[in-house]
């Protein structure tokens, strides 16, 4: 497909339909909104009556393509370039040029012989539309969804002791450049996970490695003695240097302490806030803005030009159909498991499930990520069209997609009746390599709305919707003790960091671990870091002698 | 051409311009459409030319013409007339014979 034509562009208004619009505005529009039927299937169509049958006003004929006047309402037909009594309708009345293509809901001009687009018309079609979808017996919105593709995967969680195999001393030096055991110093699993991750995140390895944050200047510059960007970089100067001896981040653990006093202490901590928490604070080192205001749209610092992407909120009155959309910055994505089977619509066949009972899968999550969902009664919306609060329905999709997309996957449910949490411990299925493109919103909108014009405004380039799995932070065990892992992918090889020890393990052992943050790159990063020197294996000539501590 | 043609049209014109006897097929037709099975079998009948992959050849039809004419001189009229004869003869007998088994059923089981 050529990437040179972009796929959708708004056509040019014919002047008949600029002429029409000129006299007439958008009366002619609203008017015909009240006809705007959508079919048990989902099809916008113009239904001007329920019992009768439209006939051609020169013909009487009720085939073919049957056009709607707006000027005078009067039905004509187009069978063939012969037979066309809508174009004999416009010759017969000046100004009867446009009208309404009755199957379809669409604008067509009869001199032109051709439809025309106008996004002021989707808008008036979707409106009544949106207000129309089918509703099932309980009021939720049935709408058809994708057939879902099973895998055929089958995991036999007995063989993973199996598959987990110790390598001898000798293929240590064989590792990629980068691997290096992180010494556990008191419950920080949750820091060493994150941070191996982070240590292979191409655009963060690639910033501090290539010396970005100059650790001599930053001293001389800040007045206080603290700067957690870089303790980082010497991290990544420690776990790069070619020393596989297991490295003791004590240094950068002492300045997190000073910048989140009421997480200094030696309990077990939650990754993911930890991986938030971590990116705030090189955020605020690193980004042009200092403290206060922190410009997410613009800021350029390291963290957000890696991780931020834009997710867009669609908000639709249920009572008028009015939609509004809201973009929020973001650096992560939380994901609900999907615990649910799903409902494909089928005409003629009866619904099948299709869900094993104890597997999820990443896509059915980011399938619920951008479900459109009803809101409850109790979460009433205002709406600027009715001038009230209405019943809304809400649907997120992805603007923006970043360089590095860290999933994380919501293990924990809150009880606030019985006061507790539970850890959930479903496991998720997960692909390796992920093509984002249908949680896009240009994806998503489109899904919702068909071919209607109005929805585009200006698409994403979608060239980089192709991910790459390089990093997976999984935990076992129970909500308040457990034990964090992560699983790095470098070249294709899976390796597995346990704090201190770094062993090579297969994908079957990823593939069955409980996943809880998934980091993923875009393909074309993750391709191009596999062909730096620094990942070939290095020689095992030149670190014979020595000894790698901490390794069984 | 019928005497419809100079008058003037109504936004509600409602008068009654069959003067001779509806033929079958306007009787089925309406029924069909009264009672909403048209659209039903409408719908099915898309899904099965989707399946069988007549859509797609349609849709490569429709881009090979748009190609040969130039994007900006192609209207909907052009299309329609030229895939029209094409697309009817594609077909599948199959696809045919089951909706045609449907409408003998349906009518079957409304009184006539």
């Amino acid at each position: 497909m050529s990437s040179r034509n972009p796929s959708y562009s708004t056509p040019k208004e014919c002047n008949h339909l600029t002429k029409y619009k000129l006299k007439h505005g958008l009366d002619g529009y609203y008017l015909i909104q009240e006809f705007v039927k959508t079919n048990p299937f989902g099809r916008t169509m113009i239904d001007k009556s329920k019992l009768e049958l439209p006939r051609c006003s020169f013909c009487s004929g009720y085939q073919g393509r049957l056009y709607f006047c707006l000027i005078c309402s009067s039905v004509t037909c187009c069978l063939s370039p012969g037979s066309d009594h809508t174009l004999l309708h416009s010759q017969s009345f000046d100004g009867h040029e446009i009208a309404v293509d009755l199957e379809r809901a669409e604008l067509y001009c009869s001199v032109c012989c051709d439809q025309v687009y106008d996004p002021d018309f989707d808008e008036v079609v979707m409106c009544k539309h949106m207000m129309e979808l089918p509703r099932s017996e309980n009021g939720d919105l049935r709408l058809c969804k994708r057939k879902r593709l099973n895998f055929g995967i089958d995991l036999d969680l007995r063989n993973v002791k199996r598959l987990v195999s110790l390598r001898d001393q000798w293929s240590k030096s064989c590792f990629p450049l980068g691997l290096r055991g992180l010494n556990n110093l008191g419950n920080t699993c949750f820091m060493n996970s994150v941070l191996q991750a982070l240590l292979h995140a191409p655009p963060l390895r690639n910033y501090y490695l290539s010396g970005r944050h100059n650790r001599e200047m930053c001293r001389k510059r800040s007045n206080d003695r603290l700067c957690l960007p870089c303790d980082i970089d010497v991290i990544f100067s420690a776990v790069f240097s070619g020393d596989r001896t297991p490295y003791s981040p004590a240094q950068f653990l002492y300045s997190w302490w000073q910048h989140s006093e009421n997480l200094a202490n030696y309990e077990q901590q939650d990754a993911h806030e930890f991986f938030i928490s971590m990116l705030d604070r090189i955020h605020e080192k690193e980004g042009k803005a200092s403290h206060a205001i922190r410009d997410y749209g613009d800021c350029q610092c390291i963290i957000h030009r890696a991780f931020s992407g834009l997710v867009r909120s669609d908000v639709t009155c249920a009572s008028c159909g009015f939609t509004s959309s809201t973009y929020d910055p973001c650096v992560d994505i939380s994901l609900d498991l999907d615990t649910h089977t799903s409902y494909p619509i089928n005409v003629g066949k009866p619904s099948k499930l299709n869900e094993s009972a104890g597997t999820s899968t990443l896509v059915g999550c980011l399938d619920l990520f951008t479900r459109l969902e009803k809101l409850g009664s109790d979460q009433k919306l205002y709406c600027e069209n009715c001038q009230e609060k209405q019943d809304a329905l809400k649907q997120l999709s992805i603007k923006k997609l970043p360089l590095v997309l860290c999933l994380h996957i919501k293990r924990f449910e809150h009880f606030p009746i019985k006061r507790l949490s539970r850890k959930i411990d479903r496991h998720l299925q997960f692909p390796f390599s992920l093509d984002m493109k249908p949680y896009l919103s240009s994806s998503v909108v489109r899904k919702k709305f068909g071919n209607r014009m109005f929805a585009f405004e200006g698409d994403e380039s979608d060239s980089n919707t192709e991910f790459e799995v390089f990093a997976v932070v999984t935990h076992s065990g129970m909500l308040e003790s457990g034990h964090y892992v992560t699983y790095l992918r470098l070249r294709n090889q899976w390796f597995k960091c346990d704090d201190a020890w770094i062993t090579k393990v297969d994908e079957e052992v990823v593939r069955a671990s409980q996943c809880y943050l998934l980091y993923y790159v875009q393909k074309v990063l993750y391709h191009k870091s596999s062909e730096d020197v620094s990942c070939l294996p290095m020689s095992p000539h030149a670190d014979r002698f020595v000894p790698i501590a901490g390794c069984c | 051409m019928r005497s419809s043609v100079k008058r003037p049209p109504t936004p509600d014109a409602e008068e009654e311009e069959q003067d001779r006897e509806p033929t079958l097929q306007e009787i089925i037709n309406i029924k069909l459409v009264e009672s909403g099975e048209k659209e039903r079998l409408k719908e099915l009948l898309r899904e099965r030319l989707v399946e069988c992959g007549w859509k797609d050849e349609m849709k490569t039809l429709c881009r090979a013409f748009a190609r040969k004419r130039g994007r900006n001189n192609v209207t909907v009229d052009d299309l329609v007339h030229v895939i029209t004869p094409k697309g009817r003869a594609s077909i599948p007998d199959s696809v045919k014979a089951e909706l045609l088994q449907r409408i003998r059923s349906f009518l079957a089981s409304t009184a006539l």
